[in-house]
């Protein structure tokens, strides 16, 4: 049976929400789907790992222009990043050697992982939609 | 601004003093934990605490025993091409 196209765009706004919650603060993803602990246990982890990287390598390691393919994978904890990007970018915070790197590392893995918690938020939101319908949306999609 | 705030605000301006000896490996203990709590968080079906804590250790183990394992191995090469 054919759904509601106005359902179709609902789900496929709900799946747009959670991604972008999840992206804005980490673990809003989950919590928007009632899934508190998670949500809990994935903001703490990540915001500690992002704090300490920051703490180690001074915010000079969120750096747009001289290591971009980090900077991508610091954006993806939260769109805030990019803020902090544009200010340090200004110069000022210059930081090299041991703890550029691991303050790169910590910062870009806890971006990493906030990309894994996005992507799984996403899916449980579709997969919720599934069991609520019966399961007859997977024909339909 | 009270000066606490403005003495933890600078010390994200500053970076940390971390040498280049076999200590600072040390540094990717934190970042193990965080994946392991991370990627368990996503993975387990229920968070209960116990499972969640055993599956968190398991997975934490893993990854220090076979960075461990590449180290060991590496050593040995380096040892067996310098010799």
């Amino acid at each position: 049976m054919a759904k509601p196209r106005l359902l179709k765009n609902n789900h496929a706004l709900i799946l747009l929400i959670v991604g972008l919650l999840g992206w804005l603060i980490p673990g809003a993803g989950f919590f928007f789907l009632n899934e508190k602990k998670r949500a809990i246990i994935i903001f703490v982890t990540l915001s500690l790992i992002f704090g300490a990287g920051l703490y180690i390598g001074s915010i000079g390691v969120v750096d747009p222009y001289g290591s971009w393919p980090w900077y991508i994978a610091q954006v993806m904890t939260s769109p805030l990043v990019m803020i902090l990007g544009h200010y340090v970018s200004a110069g000022g915070f210059p930081v090299y050697g041991k703890p550029a790197e691991v303050g790169q590392i910590y910062t870009g893995i806890a971006g990493l992982l906030n990309l894994l918690c996005i992507i799984k938020s996403v899916y449980l939101a579709h997969l919720y939609r599934i069991e609520t319908d019966g399961g007859q949306n997977v024909a339909d999609d | 601004m009270s000066p606490m705030i403005n003495y933890v605000i600078a010390t994200f301006t500053s970076p940390e003093n971390i040498g280049t000896n076999p200590q600072a490996l040390f540094w990717l203990l934190p970042l193990a934990a965080a994946i392991s709590i991370g990627y368990k968080a996503t993975k387990l079906s229920e968070i209960k605490a116990g499972s969640f804590f055993k599956d968190v250790v398991g997975l934490f183990g893993s990854i220090v025993g076979f960075l461990a394992i590449i180290a060991l191995v590496l050593y040995v090469i380096t040892w067996l091409a310098t010799k």
